[in-house]
């Protein structure tokens, strides 16, 4: 038997630090809410949820008012315009993790929806350098064509994805809507 | 400090073996329940402080989305710990002895059904000596219950009759998943799943939330016909390598029962978060218990296991047999971390 | 009811750095309590209760660490609680301890926040492990630019402010960043990682911890050194998203700071704050809360910056510790905020000290800008009375 003081670790020995890759599954239910947003937009619809005590419009919709605390069901589904007003944007240059594809800055915007309402966030712009992105442009939804639209990457955590369907959004060529008339607007 | 606190509202959801609905959408309406059990508005809530965890959910800042369930706008005053919620619990109690509001909310909720709890839990574990054996939480109650057979504490037929007694009891529980009435031999017939644990000593996969509402004393006077008073409550952790704990005792439950004043009277009802059937002896030991004690009425842990609300759920079905069911004097029982590692009691009583 | 004072004894921090690869996660945890309880002159068995923070759990790989580290935090046969509110709880954590002292549950907590994101990603835990994350700023850069356009604020406040950061964090011998030779030309110059937001505007990520120990009015006369007293705490949180929302002046952060000052008795907070640890992990963050809080009013808040009122010689010091943007364990940098504002009051923070501060503002936010929590802590229980 071998002396156990031989397998003892030197104290002085430097820190060893070794990887650890684990992969975790997690399969969820899409919720009736979401699978119906979902079905819309393989229709090329985009769909949202008013609340009916207080009438403000959730896109995508939840299921509920977050602010009344009450559910919202079919009979509060709205179809929503697909073209609005970019309210606030960014320019994101991509940094480098695990199971990043983004190499090139990227312009993410804010829009909101035309009437009825609803804003979508985290949106793509189509047609134009993310540096050419403006506060108060308009645009409009840049739909996939039916066959090729999919919802592989709706969820119930897509909070406003279009992912799939909307590619992204480009300018109509209209006229801004003048900057500071967004500027409470800043979502 | 000025009077106990009192339980003047609670609410649980279902438990699901896999919810349709995301964790708020099933979630909301059991604080909304808990809040119109209470007799209170909402905007009378002073705090609210909510039990969830991000590993389980998949997802980081999980809670986030959690607060949409509550009625934060306009703003509010709350707090989370990625703890079960019977640890936002008492965060909450601590939090209404200052006197300068008068209820709280609290509530725990979690998902389990997507996630796979041996790829999930071993994480929580020591991640330099255990996460790597990919020990789970089957095969670590499963070492526990060896040593129970062992010290001749338990025998298997006695963990049998915990599961037929707990899922018998769960019959007609609204808010229990597993229920039936079943033979003992029938069950000690079943074969091992990781002996010499069967099947059936193992909690279920659930989804589910609970939720309960806190009154200072003058307010539950004034609101509620009968409150039901936390008398004490403490929470105690032990060492976390299992091979340095007596796995048959629970050391951390006793001296939390002790703190929380469980032997100053006569307890009639236990629910306790025994999710595993040989620990609820473990438990009850721990706890002086004696046979006259009704435990788990509600069917407990076995019955239905919504991980980060299963232990605030004890609380609720302790408050339930003492405001609906006239009990006098109960122990409700919360624990975190494998084999009993981290534990929480309370001594609820009527008036 | 009233409750008992609540006072901070003790205070460790961790050096902060990239990556502690010298420290495993119980050892980074310790080393800052343990300098805690030595500044307390206090032992691990003299602890009655822990609370520890932190943000979440995938930025290390391990899920609720206070199970596997209940005996690196002296904890066995305590009780041990983990708070979790995004960016804010390692304040949160911090009031959450003090509950358990103001109302006599225990004598002497030890509150501990920590984050050693070096051992995952942090960037690949915020983008929930998809591509195309946008990063810490991201969220936060389109609130930023509608700050810069409400208030007309010129482009330069947001360079002005990184490079104070970074110049009082050289006094700071904890701080990750030591840029000696920061400048606004080089903060300007340095890539754009969300438009408007430049590199060397934005936070670190680094590895560290916080401790500090809290205690009641009779642990602190017992003390040696001068305690810091909590004199107030205030926590509120709004919705993070909803049609209508402004998430640059949010209102949870103007009601914490109105509850804050009115539990402190403080009427006037730019006079009776004599310093101020802010949560500020992009630039414009430290006009926006000057503002968002009511310090200063309504496109107000860059001319402080301006004028050179936030630098540690001005009339309200912010960040003199050199912030959240030269040292960011995220699950930390509320503590270290709460921390550092108590070791000024104490008169402890040795280069960086700001003279003769009495009454300091500890603050942290978190999440969508939707989580809120402040101290104000003083070198007497009167130190704002005194103010008046």
């Amino acid at each position: 038997m071998s002396d156990a003081s031989q397998d003892v670790v030197d104290p002085n020995a430097p820190v060893v630090g070794m990887d650890y890759f684990m992969s975790l599954h997690f399969n969820e239910i899409i919720c009736p809410v979401v699978r119906r947003y979902a079905d819309a937009l393989l229709e090329g619809k985009l769909i949202g949820h008013r609340c009916p005590k207080c009438g403000l419009v959730y896109a995508p919709p939840r299921g509920y008012c977050p602010i009344d605390v009450i559910e919202t069901t079919d009979a509060d589904e709205v179809q929503l315009a697909d073209r609005g007003v970019v309210t606030n944007y960014t320019v994101v240059t991509p940094v480098a993790y695990y199971g990043q594809e983004a190499t090139e800055p990227f312009a993410k915007v804010s829009v909101q929806l035309d009437e009825p309402g609803g804003a979508l966030s985290l949106q793509d712009v189509l047609e134009i350098g993310a540096d050419e992105v403006r506060v108060g442009m308009r645009v409009e939804a840049v739909w996939a064509p039916e066959a090729e639209r999919n919802i592989d990457e709706i969820g119930n955590r897509s909070w406003g994805s279009a992912e799939g369907c909307i590619r992204g959004w480009r300018p109509t060529g209209e006229p801004d809507v003048p900057a500071d008339q967004m500027s409470d607007k800043a979502f | 400090m000025a009077g106990d606190i009192a339980i003047i509202g609670y609410a649980q959801s279902p438990s699901w073996r896999a919810a349709e609905l995301t964790e708020p959408q099933f979630l909301f309406p059991v604080i909304t329940e808990a809040i119109e059990r209470a007799g209170i508005g909402r905007r009378d809530l002073g705090f609210t402080c909510a039990g969830s965890c991000d590993y389980l959910s998949g997802q980081t800042f999980s809670f986030v989305m959690n607060l949409e369930a509550v009625g934060a706008w306009p703003p509010i005053s709350e707090s989370h710990v990625e703890m079960d919620g019977a640890w936002a619990l008492y965060e909450a109690w601590v939090r209404l002895q200052h006197g300068d509001i008068d209820t709280a909310l609290v509530f725990g909720s979690g998902k389990s059904s997507p996630g796979v709890p041996s790829e999930i839990f071993p994480l929580q574990m020591d991640p330099y000596t255990i996460t790597p054996l990919g020990a789970d939480p089957v095969s670590l109650a499963a070492l526990q219950a060896r040593a129970m057979l062992d010290a001749g504490k338990i025998t298997e037929r006695e963990m049998a009759e915990v599961v037929a007694r707990s899922r018998r009891s769960a019959i007609g529980n609204p808010h229990a998943q597993v229920t039936g009435d079943h033979d003992v031999d029938a069950l000690l017939g079943e074969p091992y799943l990781t002996a010499p644990l069967r099947r059936h000593d193992l909690p279920p996969i659930s989804d589910g939330a609970s939720a309960v509402v806190l009154a200072t004393a003058g307010k539950a006077k004034e609101v509620c016909e009968r409150p039901v008073w936390i008398r004490g409550i403490d929470h105690r952790i032990e060492v976390h390598q299992p091979g340095m704990r007596d796995l048959t005792t629970s050391a951390s439950t006793r001296m939390a029962g002790e703190k929380a004043g469980v032997g100053k009277a006569a307890v009639d009802v236990a629910e306790l978060s025994a999710t595993f059937s040989h620990q609820e002896r473990i438990l009850c030991e721990a706890l002086g218990l004696d046979d006259k004690v009704d435990v788990n009425p509600s069917g407990g842990a076995l019955a239905a296991n919504p991980v980060m609300a299963v232990g605030l759920s004890r609380v609720v079905e302790a408050s339930r047999q003492i405001a609906d069911h006239g009990k006098h004097r109960a122990v409700a029982h919360a624990t975190s971390g494998q084999c009993l590692q981290q534990n929480l009691v309370a001594v609820l009583e009527g008036d | 009811m009233s409750s008992e004072p609540c006072a901070v004894i003790g205070i460790g921090q961790t050096k902060y750095k990239k990556k502690r690869d010298d420290v495993s996660l119980p050892g980074l945890v310790r080393e800052a309590a343990q300098r805690a309880l030595d500044d307390a002159e206090l032992t691990w068995t003299d602890i009655d209760a822990v609370v520890l923070g932190k943000a979440p759990d995938p930025f290390e790989g391990v899920m609720m660490p206070e199970l596997s580290m209940a005996d690196a935090l002296g904890a066995n046969g305590k009780p041990l609680m983990r708070v979790h509110t995004a960016g804010s709880v390692g304040g949160s954590t911090a009031i959450v301890a003090s509950h358990l002292i103001e109302m006599g549950i225990h004598e002497r907590v030890l509150a501990v926040a920590y984050e050693k994101q070096a051992e995952g990603n942090a960037q690949w835990g915020l983008a929930s492990g998809k591509s195309g994350g946008m990063g810490a700023g991201g969220i936060f850069a389109p609130w930023m630019r509608t700050y810069i356009n409400r208030s007309g604020a010129p482009e330069d406040i947001g360079w002005k402010v990184a490079v104070k950061d970074r110049q009082n964090a050289c006094k700071n011998p904890y701080a990750h960043l030591q840029l000696q030779d920061i400048s606004i030309e080089k903060v300007k110059e340095s890539p754009m990682l969300w438009e408007p937001v430049h590199f060397l505007e934005s936070c670190p990520s680094s590895d560290g911890a916080c401790a500090m120990v809290l205690t009641n009015e009779a642990g602190a006369k017992k003390a040696s050194k001068p305690a810091a007293w909590v004199l107030a705490t205030a926590m509120r949180s709004e919705l993070g998203q909803f049609p209508g929302r402004d998430p640059v002046r949010p209102v949870a952060g103007v009601e914490c700071a109105h509850m804050l000052y009115d539990a402190a008795g403080i009427t006037n907070p730019r006079k009776q704050i004599d310093v101020a640890e802010i949560y500020v992990p992009f630039s414009w963050y430290e006009p926006m809360w000057l503002e968002g809080h009511d310090i200063a009013g309504p496109g107000e808040g860059w001319k402080m910056t301006d004028s050179g009122a936030t630098q540690i010689s001005g009339d309200f010091p912010v960040n003199a510790s050199g912030g959240v943007l030269s040292s960011n364990p995220i699950g930390a940098s509320g503590m270290i905020r709460f921390a550092e504002a108590a070791l000024q009051v104490r008169g402890e923070a040795g280069e960086h000290q700001v003279e003769g501060a009495s009454v300091g503002l500890g603050h942290a936010y978190g999440g969508a800008a939707q989580y809120f929590a402040m101290w104000i802590v003083g070198s007497s229980l009167d130190a704002v009375a005194k103010k008046q």
